[in-house]
């Protein structure tokens, strides 16, 4: 059929192209014309495709490009040899040149469709330009909120800042606010991105360290007061930890704010201080009736003695006695002195884990010989035992000497209101004992001095508030003694009891948490 | 001779009844000791005394008590009331009023000199039996 590769390019049966148009000069012109100029222009398109291409490196489908560039320069070459064929009858060669065409023009053809879906799914211009001024907008809301956040940051006086919690668990430090800066002495350029343990001296860090630990343990906000040593000297903080996570829920961050609670501490130790001092003025006629009884002693046993020797007895096995009676009460009186003394103590210590038993069995001591003089006796039944609380030990006992105080004067005038006849005794019930809930210790006062008026019973916390006759009372007992069991996180409540036996009162009740306290909070309350 | 006056301390804290009971036996008085408002009434009813010195704070019947069912049963009985009390409240018995007499209070500490003195002057009040 076919007669070979030279047969297939032999043209000399074949006669020129331009013997179809009868050599027609006009029509030749045209032809020629306009093959030459469609060729003329399809070799310029490719080269500007491959031009734009090789420019903008950032051009989505850049290959179709190519496959254009080839296809429109096979176009443009058939052209050239329909101007050639006019004279040369190379039909074969034509032929193969419109093959490759054909080939070229079918695979773009193809390719163009196959990639038609994701050509039309390509953002047009104006829809670049709007998604751009969104952008824009999205970055100056942005710009301006972050501009606000950084002004709260660096303008609130409230100190804040940023820790960061590391994959290994360690913290370190990001920022600090300028109050913060401010407050603690603490440059914040200094300690960006370094560890807590490398900034702060071992002590502090260890403190601090532990209280981060726990805001993580705790997986929320954590918030407590805390004593520590920095540049600006020992300070009290109220601090709020709030951890912050990841997308993925880790906690990455913890912020924190801090307040100087310094002055108001100071202030309110001050209060508890005059508070105490008021209510040993109270114990006055107690404490001196404490004392009179061994100074009685001795002046008598002493003023026989001397008597005695005065009159020639020198028995030496009398003086004896006599200057041990004599020791013995000095003794007895030092112990009085003493309880005086640490009562009235300033307690400007921190807090410390103890024995609540202990501070209400010295409150009942202290009260219990002046209330007896006035036939009230104090009931007391104190659990003793391993129950351990956190807080100060003498306040707690301030707040019970404030109790029974106040149960003392609740039953004095209540007697006072029944009138004549013999002065009916009272009774002050006090107990200690384990709470009905795991991991509390209860502590409650009740006596029989009539109860409190139940409108008045939700009052009698507030501060200055007395239902004392002028000049009785501060009104400011309670209220500090809500203050000392509230930072101890324990509770005290106030309610009326019926005794069953004609009898009413008031029943004050401490819930205090027991600590379960580790070794190294231990060491840090004896440090 | 005459019979010694008879004097009932009334005093819980032992160690000073016992100094009381000495000195007044020195000048020559018989003395009954009790512990307590309850114990003295006993042995008063048992052993009536010329003079009675009670404390006031006591156990089981303390000294205010002590000194009513006294008065209850002579009018005319010297009392001396020795306390460590500061001052005698409002709405009890104000045992300084001269409704109780004779009856004289000392405040502890107090010297063995004016417990005598005072008992002396008390003595004086009621005429030798």
């Amino acid at each position: 059929m076919f007669g070979g590769l030279e047969a297939f390019f032999d043209s000399s049966g074949f006669i020129p192209h331009g013997v179809c148009l009868l050599w027609k000069p006009e029509i030749l012109a045209l032809h020629i014309g306009s093959d030459v100029l469609i060729g003329l222009s399809y070799y310029s398109i490719p080269i500007a495709l491959v031009y734009v291409v090789l420019k903008r490196r950032d051009v989505a489908f850049s290959w179709i490009f190519w496959l254009f560039a080839a296809f429109i320069l096979a176009c443009g070459t058939t052209h050239f040899f329909s101007v050639w064929t006019l004279w040369t009858p190379e039909y074969g060669l034509e032929g193969v040149v419109k093959g490759v065409t054909a080939v070229a023009s079918v695979l773009t053809a193809i390719a163009l469709w196959l990639l038609m879906p994701r050509l039309l799914a390509l953002p047009s211009p104006a829809q670049m330009a709007e998604a751009n001024d969104a952008l824009q907008r999205e970055i100056e809301v942005r710009r301006q909120a972050e501009q606000r956040y950084a002004s709260f940051f660096n303008n609130l006086a409230e100190g804040l800042f940023v820790v960061t919690v590391l994959p290994d668990g360690r913290f370190a430090f990001d920022t600090l606010n300028p109050a913060h800066a401010r407050a603690t002495g603490i440059d914040p350029d200094t300690i960006r991105g370094r560890l807590v343990s490398e900034v702060l001296p071992s002590e502090t860090a260890q403190a601090v360290i532990g209280r981060y630990a726990a805001c993580v343990a705790a997986g929320g906000p954590i918030d407590y007061e805390e004593t520590l040593d920095l540049p600006v000297g020992r300070r009290v903080w109220h601090t709020v930890l709030v951890p912050v996570r990841d997308g993925g829920g880790a906690i990455v961050q913890l912020l924190g704010s801090a307040r100087d609670i310094t002055e108001r501490k100071k202030f309110q130790e001050e209060l508890v201080q005059t508070s105490k001092l008021a209510t040993l003025g109270t114990l006055a006629a107690g404490m001196a009736h404490e004392m009179s009884q061994p100074l009685n002693i001795i002046r008598i046993w002493s003023e026989n003695a001397l008597s005695r020797l005065r009159d020639g007895d020198t028995d030496t096995a009398r003086l004896d006695k006599v200057l041990t009676i004599v020791a013995d009460q000095t003794e007895r009186m030092g112990k009085i002195i003493d309880h005086m003394r640490t009562f009235s103590r300033r307690d400007g210590g921190g807090m410390q884990m103890f024995d609540p038993a202990a501070s209400v069995r010295a409150a009942v001591d202290l009260v219990a010989n002046q209330f007896a003089l006035e036939n009230i006796a104090v009931d007391a039944e104190i659990e003793t035992g391993e129950t351990v609380v956190r807080g100060r030990p003498l306040q707690l006992e301030q707040v019970l000497v404030n109790l029974l105080s106040n149960a003392h004067d609740a039953i004095v005038e209540r007697r006072a209101a029944d009138g004549e006849g013999p002065p009916a005794g009272g009774r002050i019930e006090v107990r200690v004992r384990r709470g009905g809930s795991p991991g509390t210790a209860l502590i409650s006062v009740t006596d029989d001095g009539g109860g409190i008026d139940p409108d008045v019973l939700p009052r009698i916390f507030d501060p200055f508030f007395t239902t004392k006759e002028v000049g009785k009372g501060s009104g400011l007992g309670l209220s500090i003694g809500y203050g000392i069991i509230d930072a101890m996180n324990g509770r005290i409540e106030a309610a009326n009891v019926d005794h069953g036996d004609g009898r009413h009162g008031v029943r004050f009740t401490i819930t205090l948490p027991v600590s379960h306290s580790s070794a190294s909070e231990m060491e840090r309350t004896h440090a | 001779m005459p019979e010694p006056a008879h004097i009932l301390v009334a005093e819980d804290e032992v160690l000073a009844a016992m100094a009381m009971e000495d000195f007044l036996q020195r000048k020559g008085y018989r003395v009954t000791l009790a512990p307590d408002g309850l114990a003295a009434l006993e042995r008063y009813r048992n052993d009536p005394a010329d003079l009675v010195i009670t404390d006031l704070r006591m156990p089981r019947m303390d000294g205010r008590a002590l000194v009513r069912e006294l008065r209850g049963l002579d009018a005319a009985l010297p009392l001396l009331v020795v306390t460590g009390f500061l001052s005698i409240e409002p709405g009890q018995d104000d045992l300084t009023s001269p409704a109780w007499k004779p009856l004289e209070i000392l405040r502890k500490p107090v010297s063995p000199q004016v417990i005598l003195d005072t008992v002396q002057r008390l003595m004086a009040t009621r005429p030798a039996a």
